[in-house]
């Protein structure tokens, strides 16, 4: 079952995805991709009479972040007057998440507190070993070595660990619960779950407190004495230790200033916390010790309805590693292409995608015809982008790094390119096989980085190799591709010019820089684009217009995406910032007015698509207006990031050229 | 229990099947008067039943049969014009296939469909076939109906040990899932269950293994539901196995650490 995550938490070894009434969907330890041990785990309340599910309509939820952290507030509302406040952070160096619960209830309870869980420990139901500890009161559950548990304050007085999916019910610990009793049965094998049971007993307006760790650890001895020391320390002070831990990581940000906002209403705050959380987010989806990243947290990882989204593409992770360097955090691009070097492929390529720690992932382009090109542009372009930004001996000392890798790369791109268009291969969405638009500007700018990278290595005549071919594939672009219309089309697909707007086509601009809004032929061409994808891609909801990848997409119902409306977005500021400017006569004042206003207006309504507690999902429905799909989307997050940091440039031109006049 | 249902087969080219939900007030002779005012309008009353609204208020649904040319607003406005009749709606089925008088269909206070046997047992049959834990997925989900049922039984009436095991049998029949016979002590909840002609073990075709756990569950849920404890029901023999009837059989859930499961199960070699 495909359950869409509210917020997410964790630390550098721990991923937890949560739904909006503090259910956890998953665990992902130790990777952020492998694996994920929880089928279900949350609070229940028998009141004395009936068993209450927190996850249950009967329930109305609030849940946010603390500011500036990965700390999860969630407060739940029961028609009977029971309210639950949840708060959740998983500490900063061990993978433990702490759960505090605040029961209140207008009426007297005299029932029970329960927690359940349906672990899948090693992302399996099959030989798993489940036991209750009753002189440490843990509750274990372990498959090969990793090892899942639950430990309290107070301790449970009473547990089951049960079969879960079996004809002997009774044992099941979800229907164990119902008669208010558990049967403390200590041990069992197989698919099996458990449950904690703690009495209950609230005079009215009386409140109750119970905190439950819920760990990982590769052997039984260490989760022993990791949830043992955790729970020896006062709550506030781990909260204090982890919302500090977060306070400081996010203190290392590119500084915002937006000045001149102020007559949107809360804009300027809202960016602040869509920039913080877009930073916070891309913590939690990065592998710390690899460096790679997943798209999203996994939330379809029997393929169900996609090809599932926890692995990581190079194409997504070039546009995460460059967003996180100009917010600040350089380092990650540092951990990233050293995890590309690692993972090229014999032929100078990337693959489809990979699991975090660099093995190829499940993938349909093993082929030459079925791989994709653009995602080898885009690491060499990352890579370029990267390097320029480097000074001194760590300039230096990067391109001696990846010089072989862009050597290869490049070499790989001149093979499949000799005709100035690429050859055959599946597109960004990968839906289709073809020639396209998108793909050769990828590859454009990525022989156009190799060749910038050559030069600096002393390379000339590679150089001015790879330089010529990225001019060929450019023109060949234009020639094949641009239409009557204003507009490129989506390329060659089943050998026939596919006129179809694709949003991607902007990328021929950004982020590859394919046109010039120098030169004012592709200045015209790039309006152009811009003004179609308005006119064919939009799509209306949330009191504006997201924008669709392409005509008639049939994907998840067509709706419009946050990445392809923040993507017009980021062009149109980026436009705004690139159009000539002269001090003395600003002849492109009022284009430049038009096109910061509108690229708010996109922004705005991107922000309007987040859950409830800002993150930033890949879809915004195109009938309810609520995030849809994957949810966070690592690639929505980057784009935030890059709209956020053109349009605080823009405001600090523009409270510049203020000052100065 | 199941109401508001009418299948036809055949076909009469002359005639159409159209059905009357009437409202009338209570009392005596008063249903009679509305039948024979609809025979004296030639109109073939196939099937019909009665539902009590309140103390005064009664329903009557009626499939009828009646010739094309009749002209169904002057008629249904004279059985409107009764004494009698509060209020008569109409419709016509077109296609005399299957008609509802209430939409949708209500069986034990929930909505009900009509499937056919196979599509059940399509489904049944594919989670045999592909779901790990098959046979315990099913039971779980037949315990959710059993329980529900013995919830809205006890609600609407007193569900006693005289009358649990006859209101499940009666259920079983009305909605064609099989002939039971329930031997069940309400003291010690031991016994067993025969069910003739399950819908499943018919249908299924031969197998090896009992293929009824979802009526097993379906008989524990109820049967936990009723008797306040958890009850464990096993069938034992099964048509689609080669038998005669299917067999299940009841008897209290073990309980505490040691359970019966972790010796039976051969964990322990």
């Amino acid at each position: 079952m495909i359950k869409q995550p509210n917020v997410i938490l964790g630390n550098a070894e721990l991923l937890v995805t949560m739904g909006r009434k503090g259910e956890l969907f998953g665990f992902f330890y130790p990777r952020r991709d492998h694996a994920q041990h929880i089928d279900e785990s949350l609070a229940c309340i028998h009141t004395g009479e009936t068993l209450l599910w927190t996850n249950s309509n009967d329930w109305q939820s609030i849940q946010n972040y603390i500011e500036d952290t990965n700390i999860v507030s969630t407060k739940l509302y029961h028609d009977s007057g029971i309210r639950i406040s949840i708060l959740d952070l998983v500490h900063p160096d061990v993978p433990v998440l702490i759960r505090r619960f605040k029961i209140q209830s207008q009426k007297k309870i005299s029932g029970k507190f329960y927690y359940y869980s349906n672990f899948n420990v090693g992302e399996t139901s099959k030989k798993n070993s489940g036991y209750c500890d009753t002189n440490a009161r843990m509750i274990v559950q372990y498959w090969q070595d990793y090892y899942i548990g639950i430990h309290s304050m107070p301790e449970f007085s009473e547990w089951q660990i049960g079969k879960a999916m079996d004809t002997i019910w009774w044992t099941n610990s979800r229907y164990d619960m119902e008669d208010g009793k558990l049967q403390n049965n200590k041990e069992d094998i197989g698919n099996i779950n458990n449950a904690a049971g703690w009495e209950l007993e609230l005079e009215a307006d009386g409140t109750k407190e119970f905190v439950i760790f819920v760990g990982a650890a590769p052997s039984r001895n260490l989760l022993y004495k990791r949830m043992h020391e955790l729970a020896k320390l006062p709550l506030e002070q781990i909260f204090e230790k982890t919302r500090e831990h977060w306070v400081m990581w996010l203190s290392k940000k590119q500084v915002l200033k937006m000045s001149g906002l102020e007559g949107y209403n809360n804009l300027r705050q809202e960016l602040f916390n869509a920039y913080n959380r877009a930073l916070l987010t891309l913590y939690l989806m990065n592998d710390h010790e690899n460096g790679s990243f997943v798209a999203a947290p996994e939330f379809d990882s029997n393929f169900e309805k996609c090809g599932g989204y926890g692995f990581c593409w190079n194409r997504d992770s070039s546009e995460v590693v460059l967003a996180l360097k100009h917010s600040g955090y350089p380092e990650y691009c540092d951990r990233f292409f050293s995890w590309c070097i690692r993972t090229q492929l014999p032929d100078g390529s990337w693959f489809q995608r990979y699991w975090l720690d660099g093995n190829k992932a499940p993938s349909w382009g093993n082929f030459d015809y079925s791989t994709q090109i653009d995602e080898t542009g885009s690491t060499l372009y990352a890579m370029d982008v990267y390097y320029r930004t480097l000074e001194g001996l760590k300039k230096i000392e990067f391109l001696e790094e990846v010089w072989i890798s862009v050597l290869r790369a490049a070499e790989y791109l001149m093979k499949r390119t000799k005709t100035g268009l690429h050859e055959s291969c599946m597109d960004l969405w990968e839906t289709y096989y073809g020639i396209f638009t998108y793909t050769n500007a990828s590859v454009y700018a990525g022989l156009v980085g190799a060749s910038n990278l050559a030069e600096e290595n002393g390379e000339a005549g590679l150089a001015r190799r790879w330089k010529k071919r990225a001019e060929f594939i450019k023109q060949a672009t234009i020639d094949r591709f641009w239409l009557q219309e204003g507009y490129f089309a989506k390329g060659v697909v089943s050998e026939k010019l596919d006129k179809t707007l694709d949003a991607s086509v902007l990328a021929t601009y950004i982020p590859f820089g394919m046109l010039s809004p120098r030169k004012p032929v592709e200045r015209d061409m790039i309006f152009f684009l811009i003004e179609n994808i308005q006119k064919k891609l939009s799509s209306p909801v949330n009191r504006h217009y997201g924008i669709k990848r392409y005509e008639n997409d049939a994907y998840i119902n067509g709706n419009p995406w946050i990445v392809t409306t923040l993507w017009l977005s980021e062009v149109m500021f980026a436009l705004a910032l690139d159009l000539p400017y002269e001090e003395e006569k600003d002849l492109h004042e009022e284009t430049r007015k038009k096109l910061t206003e509108e690229g708010i207006r996109f922004l705005k309504w991107a922000l309007a698509g987040t859950t409830s507690a800002g993150l930033l999902p890949e879809q915004v429905d195109k009938s309810t207006g609520k995030p849809a799909w994957a949810i966070p989307l690592g690639w929505s997050c980057s784009l935030m990031l890059d709209n956020i940091l053109l349009l605080d440039k823009i405001c600090r031109r523009k409270a510049g050229s203020e000052t100065e006049g | 229990m199941v109401r508001d249902l009418c299948l036809f087969a055949g076909y009469n080219e002359d005639t159409q099947i159209v059905w009357f939900k009437i409202s009338y007030s209570k009392g005596r002779g008063v249903l009679p008067a509305i039948i024979n005012f609809l025979e004296e309008q030639d109109v073939l009353i196939m099937i019909g039943h009665l539902d009590n609204m309140n103390q005064e208020t009664g329903e009557y649904s009626i499939f009828t049969e009646i010739r094309k040319e009749v002209d169904l607003d002057e008629l249904s406005r004279k059985i409107g014009e009764l004494e009698v009749v509060q209020q008569v709606e109409y419709g016509i089925s077109e296609h005399r296939m299957i008609h509802l008088v209430d939409f949708p269909l209500n069986v034990i206070g929930v909505r009900a469909i009509i499937a056919r046997a196979p599509t059940l047992v399509d489904i049944i049959r594919t989670l045999n076939e592909s779901a790990p834990h098959a046979e315990g997925l099913l039971t779980l989900s037949g315990l959710r109906g059993g329980i529900h049922a013995a919830k809205y039984f006890r609600s609407i009436m007193p569900l006693d040990d005289k009358n649990f095991t006859s209101i499940l049998t009666e259920l079983y029949r009305a909605v064609g899932w099989g002939i039971l016979e329930i031997d069940c002590d309400p003291e010690t909840f031991e016994g067993k269950i025969i069910v003739r002609d399950s819908f499943i073990a018919d249908v299924y075709g031969e197998t090896d293994q009992p293929i009824c756990a979802y009526m097993s569950g379906y008989f524990a849920g109820y049967l936990t539901e009723y008797s306040g404890k958890n009850i464990r029901v096993r069938e034992v023999s099964c048509k689609a196995t080669g038998h005669e009837v299917c067999e299940h059989i009841i008897s209290p859930a073990p309980s505490g650490e040691k359970q019966e499961h972790v010796i039976t199960r051969g964990v322990s070699r």
